[in-house]
């Protein structure tokens, strides 16, 4: 398999927009190319990610409308869809599209757009990515199902809610030094603490923000790459899966799919955990971030909790995770968040990261996780 | 030969009282149904076997901020359910004051009738 580099990304910023998700695609997909420095003319395919487009805008066929919006409308173009893994499994493909010699320079992102929707309109298109017949009509929410993953932990493990606070406080603190970010702005504990209840454990500020947003790749061969300015290298790209049933999980203190998408990268890879400078890991509530921790195989099972709390886990701990402020404080447009957390990975391995770069950073994993904990994907990213 | 139990009719039972489950003729392991394959053994040999809706929740949740067209049902209660014979199935809570909740409470299955909807349920054990 040959070698396979990111040489351009961008990135929008994360919040409200009054622009389409291909708008939103598009702008990103500029800026990746401009600053990857190819002509469009270069590019041989796109994967595009968007989750509830559908739904929100009557759109489908998104992949040639995206093209068409960026002004590529003859290069060939698939949509893809893993929920909120849905842009690392599109740039997992554009990888393997490489990697097999079927292309040279491939764009892949995506991006979403929910803010125009009423809030019980968007929790529930985004509780569609739950079983239809037994689970949705239950009344479950996406906030839901991390409360049932944390009540889980919280009983098996003694991990409190003060605990999952540390995690949203961290975060902010991140966003605040990322000019993306959707909450540029501190928060504290008691703030947390205080919040609104949303799905028991949870509260509001447990849970990350519905935004809009977009986010693109320039994945390449190493040929091209090695033309270009800072390329940063593929180590692997996994993905696992796990029953989509919450009736079927295993154990809810854990996510199984995680652990096995994480085996497979460190495998593929070569390297473990103890090889990790930086990480992105998928924050949609501080419950999710505390169980990839663990899984990931950076803390003990039953740890991550602790780990949030000792600030191991900030900038400036012994491994800072979600430098960019997560989906928690950067935000989450669904579509766009896998491809906007390798995004940061690149920029951090570039040392671009400005106020939020970790010193010495030189490799990166990426963690995406969709829906009930039903697909994961992990990459580990190297600037050598 | 294997027996499917399709979700129709899963539902059509569950909305009488009565929970379906599949077990390999195999290797024994029970499933929630639909499905082919046996995930631990890989056999495609189901027999159809009644899971008598006894369990205890092994997580659960109070929905403050419903879906669309919930309103009027929030604050409620989504539990996992590990039953008796060792499956689980998620469910709503009916009848248990939400600040009674606990993990490892045992509860009893029973339909929540919506309409044409049949809904996985929980109330008292007793």
């Amino acid at each position: 398999m040959r070698r396979v580099a990111v040489i351009g990304v961008g990135v929008t910023k994360f919040g409200k927009h009054e622009r389409t998700c291909a708008e939103l695609f598009a702008e990103a997909a500029a800026d990746a190319i401009q600053d990857a420095g190819v002509s469009p003319r270069a590019i041989q395919a796109l994967y595009y990610g968007n989750v509830v487009g559908g739904e929100g805008e009557r759109q489908l066929h998104m992949g040639p409308l995206a093209a068409s919006v960026l002004g590529i409308p003859t290069v060939p173009t698939t949509r893809f869809e893993t929920a909120c893994a849905t842009s690392h499994a599109a740039f997992r493909h554009a990888v393997m599209e490489i990697a097999a010699g079927v292309s040279d320079v491939v764009l892949v992102g995506g991006a979403e757009r929910v803010l125009n929707l009423p809030t019980d309109a968007a929790t529930e298109y985004f509780a569609y990515a739950s079983d239809a017949i037994f689970e949705q009509p239950t009344g479950i929410t996406f906030p839901g199902v991390f409360a049932l993953i944390a009540r889980a932990h919280m009983a098996k493990y003694g991990t409190t809610e003060e605990q999952m606070a540390h995690v949203a406080v961290k975060n902010h603190r991140h966003g605040a030094l990322n000019p993306k970010a959707q909450f540029q702005k501190e928060i504290t504990l008691e703030q947390v603490m205080k919040s609104a209840k949303v799905a028991d454990p949870l509260k509001l500020y447990d849970c990350c923000p519905f935004t809009d947003g977009g986010a693109a790749l320039v994945v390449v061969s190493e040929e091209v790459a090695r033309k270009s300015r800072k390329p940063v290298w593929i180590l692997s790209s996994a993905a696992a899966s796990d029953s989509m049933f919450l009736h079927e999980k295993k154990d809810l203190s854990r996510v199984l799919a995680t652990e096995r998408a994480a085996q497979a990268a460190y495998r593929q890879g070569g390297r473990g955990p103890q090889d990790v400078d930086v990480v992105e890991l998928h924050d949609c509530f501080t419950i999710a971030e505390i169980v990839a921790t663990e899984g990931l195989g950076f803390f003990e099972p039953g740890t991550g909790g602790i780990a949030a709390e000792k600030g191991w886990t900030s900038l400036g701990g012994k491994l800072p995770v979600n430098p960019s402020g997560g989906l928690k404080a950067k935000g989450h447009p669904i579509g766009a968040t896998g491809a906007a957390q390798v995004a940061e990975i690149v920029i951090q391995l570039r040392r671009e990261a400005g106020p939020r770069q970790v010193d010495g950073a030189k490799v990166g994993l990426v963690h995406t996780l969709g829906g009930n904990t039903a697909t994961v994907l992990v990459s580990l990213l190297s600037s050598e | 030969m294997s027996k499917v139990v399709t979700l129709k009719a899963f539902f059509e039972e569950a909305r009488s009282g009565r929970l379906t489950g599949i077990r390999c003729g195999r290797c024994g392991e029970i499933a929630i149904p639909p499905k082919e394959f046996c995930p631990a053994c890989q056999e495609r040999a189901w027999e159809p076997v009644p899971l008598d809706g006894h369990g205890t929740i092994a997580s659960f949740t109070v929905i403050r901020v419903p879906p669309r067209g919930r309103a009027e049902e929030a604050p409620y209660a989504v539990a996992v359910v590990k039953l008796d014979e060792g499956v689980s199935l998620l469910g709503r809570i009916l009848d248990i004051p939400l600040d009674a909740l606990k993990v490892g409470m045992p509860v009893r299955f029973r339909p929540l009738i919506r309409d044409e909807q049949t809904v996985v349920a929980f109330g008292p054990s007793q």
